[in-house]
């Protein structure tokens, strides 16, 4: 099966799909009782901690675990040396086909050279936490300081510290229409602006943590919190053995949302487990966490726009420098994008745009929830608003003028296939927000913006996606599912039983999904990119669909009754007038050599690789298109930003579960109103100085408004039954609402992020407030 | 999470407390709710050898009112501040301060001791107690001495305590009738420790402010009254304020991760004209 | 150099009594010591919540808590407000119905601290609810689904008082 096959369905027929069900998972969550992958412990388990890099770049001269391993319980101190293949590949995780483009490494634990702050140099394993605490800070470690870089344009300068031997330009994207310089010089009207976004953290609230043991038929077990099951391959690589000799489990994750895509606790325990024989658990701190793990790209985002006097937007010239910090992980994935989404959700027939990621000596930066296509957002949006400003056109009207319609093309030449209700959700979220606010006292100002958006959901067609499930019938009628997918907490595990639930007809108690397990789920793929519901969902309706067929072909020829006169119904078979109980139907299949499970497959849409010059009829399987409203008063005195009030519409094809598409859109908004208003990881000279949550700020209950859900369902989504991703789309928008909203507020922009009073202040300075 | 083991001690009095300090040497240190105390050490930011638990010892709990002032023991929690009649009849400007502190949760156990004797520059009790003239009571075993708030925070995180000295508790002046007070702070998100926080209290007669002592946190390394501010605004009214408070002298704000030196400044001036015009209505309102 | 220390609690209606290192946290004694796994580390400064737990009836951050300094007392953790037989309380059913867990990290927590908010019987609007929780970081759910879930709670917790008083049966 394949996504050209596109399933639109007819809500009213829809039993399961499309009602707000509580979710399968959330009753022991709710108990207390779910085990998280720092709950498992073995009997005569031991403990394993990192220790980490104090300086951002250096020569590592000396490494010494001898005072450590004096402590009384510590049983090994790990350095490089004693890794069998001592590199980590960091180009795609989980991906299965080979492709030619990345092949980014570094070293699990680095013997000569660290290149950041928080680099992992040796592991200490232990019998106790305890004795973790006094051992790791007598591992001596001894550092020739090294230049440090830590401006990403600083780096690409010519005479830049090289952070890796092959220079700092790690990744480059062109894309080039039509003619941008003749549309410059045609144009009424030029907007330029200059943009700037900063390190942020996934801040999930479960650190990273797993525990590893050897089994019994010598398999090195790994449960761990990861989005990629897959990666018992990059482990079996480290480790020297065979992929068959490896196995991740995935329990349900206390959050991912990209960070947890890469490897973080997995080559580290795996290296602990197979050293001592013994089942060993790692949990990072949050200041670790922090510290350590891979960050959202800090973006400079430089646009010049032309548009003409009625508003059409002529051409974008647009320029990119993303900081990849000190190992590539998937900048260049990130980057390109960044490139792809850089002109938004509009008919841009001439454009340039020019994106590069540098090496710098900060914390890495990789996957997060929006993946390089949420910082532009924070661009194209902004300038369309000035632009509307300029002209002195209606911000809403301006952007139905210029929006993508079905048929239309992106720059890089990727045409749009399925139906866009951009303009819907501009109208929806207005009509929704009503009457803009009033200031509450004087020195308060108010404003109010919208800002739209598209978000790519599926990974990039050349990496040949495929996703794999199981379905089957135990034989009181009651229904299990195996899929490789890892639940992050988005509800993943529970959208396949409602998938599955409404094509056998099965109640969903009667459901069980079993998941994120690499030895014995098929495996699904990577929870990232809103693939899963694509992905896994296509793959869980298809394995349903042929089982169904199985059963219904076993009663039609038990029954001698056409095929087509069946229909698999809540309690069983029905036919005219009769219906064969499904535990009965069940034995009849049996008895005829029917199987009562099947596989499904799912492969997603194909394409050509792309090359640095982008340009490609298709990127992406598809795009999910929406638009956020915020009202923001300001306090002129303090700088201070209080949202008074938050709309969100997007179209999300189809709505598995409403409940679960809503709690994606709020939650994703918050996260991308903290990214605007409150949250940056701050390095200075490469020291990163964000030690904990007290630091890191996070918008609180109390920190935003309600989130008031506008779903919109054109059905033309190419998950099942016709649903669109929905996990990164809402992401973007509140970095340009939230600082259109203050512009409005104030008179000038805020372009850097966060905004924090500081700068809303000095917005409202130029702006004359 | 990795905190390296120590030894715990449980003291049975204040006054066991501070013979068990003078037998550690220096290495020990008390706890008492251990809200500020103990993410440093789970953070890794302190490390001790000894830590002796005072949160048990009821003796140092509550309010009592005496002639002229409240004492407040030190072992009196935020939580208590917030509900105690006699603080919201005597002193209102203590439970508000209180309510500013942390989350529920810290406040529940967070002590008025601990918070005092944590010194954080920008902590909403040092300010409030500063504000208001409240005098601390310290023991060595016995009374030792009464340092008043402004003589006892030194700079960040530095007190006056010596090492083997347990703060015992506080006086908080009670005041006459026609006061009004005013607490406000500024943080990045509600919880967080005060950017800057400011708390005033005015006595007013016929709507001009005839008495006012005002206080800033987090704009210097300690709480610092503002003398010349409080001289200047005397005759004034709520009204007037904003034009008679020029740009406050003497602070030493600091630069980090929440905001500019230069904010601090900007927001101490905002925030005492606000305290001030808060407290000149409760003022106008009480009498 | 960590004298143990034996201390006892009463866990969800259990006593248990164990000797474990003096300096151990309440959090980690729950959980290490203990095998009570629902109050969950995540930033060991007590800004967070995950690790909420009800101690003689009022929310504490178990992670700066030493299980020494409330030897003796009754807690209650998330998993202790479930009946006896597994069933859910009605915080826990609005919960459910609401969808106000997503991943469910911050749950365990975030029901103890709703739970003490509850304590009082007030009605709270929405604004309040939101205030009163800004200790407990949620990075899932943007707090909506949370807050439909604790406002629908005390509303269903009022009816059942006002039943309760004018005779009526739940």
């Amino acid at each position: 099966m394949s996504a050209d096959e596109i399933r639109t369905s007819k809500v009213e027929e829809l039993r399961v799909v499309h009602q707000p069900l509580p979710r399968h998972d959330q009753a022991e969550k709710i108990a207390g009782t779910t085990r998280y992958a720092g709950d498992l412990a073995f009997a005569g388990m031991l403990h394993a901690r990192l220790v980490r890099s104090q300086v951002p770049s250096a020569r590592l001269l000396r490494r010494d675990g001898s005072r450590a391993l004096g402590v009384p319980g510590v049983v090994v101190v790990l350095f490089g040396e004693d890794v069998p293949n001592n590199e980590i590949r960091v180009d795609v995780p989980g991906q299965t086909v080979e492709v030619g483009a990345l092949k980014a490494t570094m070293q699990v634990l680095a013997t000569e050279r660290v290149r950041f702050h928080g680099e992992p140099i040796a592991l200490v394993v232990a019998e106790s936490e305890d004795a973790l605490a006094r051992a790791c800070g007598l591992v001596e470690v001894e550092y020739e300081d090294l230049p440090v870089v830590s401006d990403p344009e600083e780096a690409l300068r010519e005479g830049a510290p090289a952070v890796h031997d092959t220079g700092n330009l790690l990744a480059e994207w062109n894309i080039d229409v039509g003619d941008v310089d003749a549309a410059f010089a045609a144009a009424d009207v030029i907007v330029e602006g200059e943009y700037r976004t900063q390190f942020v953290d996934h801040a999930y609230l479960e650190p990273e943590a797993g525990v590893g043991w050897l089994d019994d038929d010598g398999v090195m077990n790994l449960r761990v919190a990861t989005q990629v099951v897959e990666h018992y391959r990059d482990v079996a690589r480290i480790l020297g053995v065979a992929d068959s000799k490896v196995r991740v489990i995935a329990p349900y994750l206390g959050g991912g949302f990209g960070g947890k895509e890469d490897m973080t606790v997995e080559p580290y325990l795996a290296i602990a487990v197979a050293h001592t024989r013994r089942p060993v658990r790692m949990q990072w701190t949050r200041n670790e966490s922090l510290l350590a793990r891979a960050k959202r790209h800090r973006n400079v985002m430089r646009y010049r726009t032309a548009a003409a006097a009625d508003g059409t937007i002529l051409a974008h010239d647009v320029e990119i420098v993303s900081d990849a910090g000190a190992y590539a992980y998937l900048s260049a994935l990130v980057l390109l994008y960044s490139s792809v989404h850089a002109c938004g959700p509009y008919r841009v027939d001439n454009a340039r745009i020019r994106s590069k990621a540098a090496y710098t000596n900060n914390p890495p930066t990789s996957a997060f929830r929006g993946f390089g296509g949420m910082q532009v957002v924070l661009g194209y949006e902004s300038q369309i608003d000035e632009l509307a400003t300029r002209l002195g056109v209606d911000p809403g009207e301006l952007r139905k003028r210029n929006a993508i319609r079905r048929g239309d093309r992106l720059p890089v030449g990727q045409t749009i296939e399925t139906e866009v209700l951009l303009a819907e959700t501009i109208d929806a979220v207005r009509d929704r927000a009503g009457d803009p606010p009033r200031p509450s006292g004087p020195r308060k100002v108010v404003g109010r913006a919208i800002a739209s958006n598209l978000q790519s959901y599926g990974r990039l067609v050349w990496l040949n996606d495929s996703a794999a499930a199981w379905v089957g019938y135990q034989m009181d009628g009651s229904l299990t599912v195996r899929c490789g997918v890892p639940d992050v907490g988005g509800g993943q595990a529970s959208s396949l039983a409602q998938i599955a639930s409404e094509v056998l007809g099965v109640d969903m108690d009667r459901i069980s999904v079993h998941f994120g397990d690499s030895a014995l789920t098929p495996l699904a793929g990577t929870t990232t990119a809103t693939r899963q519901l694509l992905m896994s969902g296509n793959a869980v309706y298809e394995a349903a669909m042929l089982l169904k067929d199985q059963v219904l072909g076993a009663i039609a020829a038990e029954t001698a009754q056409p095929v087509e006169s069946l229909l698999l119904a809540p309690g069983g078979v029905a036919s005219a007038g009769r219906t064969v109980p499904l535990a009965q139907a069940l034995q009849v299949c049996r008895r005829r050599n029917v199987p009562i499970e099947a596989l499904g497959t799912f492969f997603g849409p194909k394409g050509r690789e792309v090359t640095r010059d982008l340009s490609g009829e298709r990127i992406f399987p598809d795009f999910t298109f929406g638009t956020h409203l915020a009202d923001v008063e300001v306090d002129l005195d303090t700088g201070q930003v209080r949202v008074l009030r938050y709309v969100a519409a997007h179209d999300v094809g189809r709505a598995i579960n409403p409940k679960s598409v809503e709690g994606q859109i709020a939650g994703a908004a918050v996260q991308g109103i903290g990214q605007a208003l409150l949250e940056e990881i701050v390095v200075e000279d490469g020291v990163n100085l964000t030690g904990g949550f007290f630091q890191y700020l996070i918008p609180t209950a109390a920190d935003v408004p309600d989130i008031e859900v506008v779903v919109l369902e054109s059905g033309e989504g190419l998950g099942p039954f016709g649903a669109r991703g929905v996990g990164e789309p809402p992401i973007g928008p509140p970095l340009a609402a939230i600082s259109s909203a203050i512009a409005a507020a104030v008179g000038a922009r805020p372009t850097t992020l966060p905004i924090t009073p500081e700068r809303v202040l000095d917005a409202a300075a130029r702006g004359g407030a | 999470m990795f905190v390296e083991p120590f030894r715990y001690e449980r003291a049975e009095s204040l006054s066991d407390a501070c013979a068990r300090l003078r037998d550690s040497g220096g290495t020990a240190k008390l706890v008492a709710g251990g809200q500020s105390l103990l993410p440093m050490m789970n953070l890794g930011l302190v490390e001790l050898d000894v830590l002796i638990d005072v949160s048990r010892v009821t003796e140092a709990r509550g309010v009592v009112e005496e002639e002229g002032y409240l004492r407040i023991g030190a072992l009196t929690r935020h939580r208590d501040l917030e509900t105690d009649p006699l603080v919201a009849r005597h002193q209102p400007l203590l439970a508000a301060a209180a309510r500013h502190v942390g989350n529920a949760r810290v406040r529940n156990r967070g002590t008025v001791g601990g918070s005092l004797a944590h010194a954080d520059p920008s902590a909403e009790l040092p300010l409030a107690m500063t504000c208001l003239g409240a005098e601390y009571e310290l023991i060595d075993g016995a009374l030792a001495r009464v340092v008043p708030a402004h003589e006892f925070h030194v700079s960040s995180f530095t007190t006056e305590l010596a090492d083997h000295e347990v703060l015992a508790s506080v006086r908080v002046p009670t005041l006459g009738p026609g006061w009004g007070w005013g607490f406000q702070e500024v943080s990045r998100r509600p919880g967080d420790f005060a950017i800057v926080a400011a708390a005033a209290l005015v006595r007013t007669a016929g709507g001009e402010m005839v008495e006012s002592r005002v206080a800033l946190g987090g704009a210097s390394d300690r709480p610092i009254r503002l003398g010349a501010v409080e001289a200047s605004v005397t005759g004034a009214r709520a009204e007037d304020l904003e034009a008679r408070i020029g740009p406050v002298e003497g602070l030493d704000p600091v630069t980090d991760t929440n905001a500019t030196a230069e904010h601090r400044r900007r927001l101490a001036r905002v925030l005492a004209v606000r305290v001030l015009a808060d407290a000149c209505r409760r003022a106008d309102e009480a009498a | 150099m960590s004298a143990d220390l034996t201390t006892t609690l009463v866990v969800n209606g259990r006593t248990v009594t164990r000797t474990a290192g003096a300096h151990l946290s309440l959090l980690r004694w729950l959980r290490d010591v203990a095998d009570v796994l629902d109050p969950k580390y995540a930033c060991g400064e007590g800004v967070c919540g995950a690790c909420a737990v009800l101690v003689d009836g009022e929310p504490v951050s178990s992670c700066i808590v030493l299980a020494a300094q409330v030897d003796g007392a009754r807690v209650t953790t998330a998993a202790g407000l479930t009946g006896p037989g597994g069933e859910l309380s009605p915080l826990q059913r609005a919960f459910h119905e609401h969808h106000a867990a997503q991943c469910g990290f911050c749950t365990p927590g975030m029901l103890i601290c709703a739970t003490a908010m509850l304590a009082d019987g007030m009605t709270r609007t929405r604004d309040e609810i939101r205030h009163e929780l800004h200790g407990n970081l949620c990075r899932c759910t943007g707090y909506q689904q949370v807050v439909d879930a604790i406002e629908a709670a005390q509303g269903a917790a009022q009816g059942a008082a006002q039943g309760a008083a004018q005779g009526i049966p739940p």
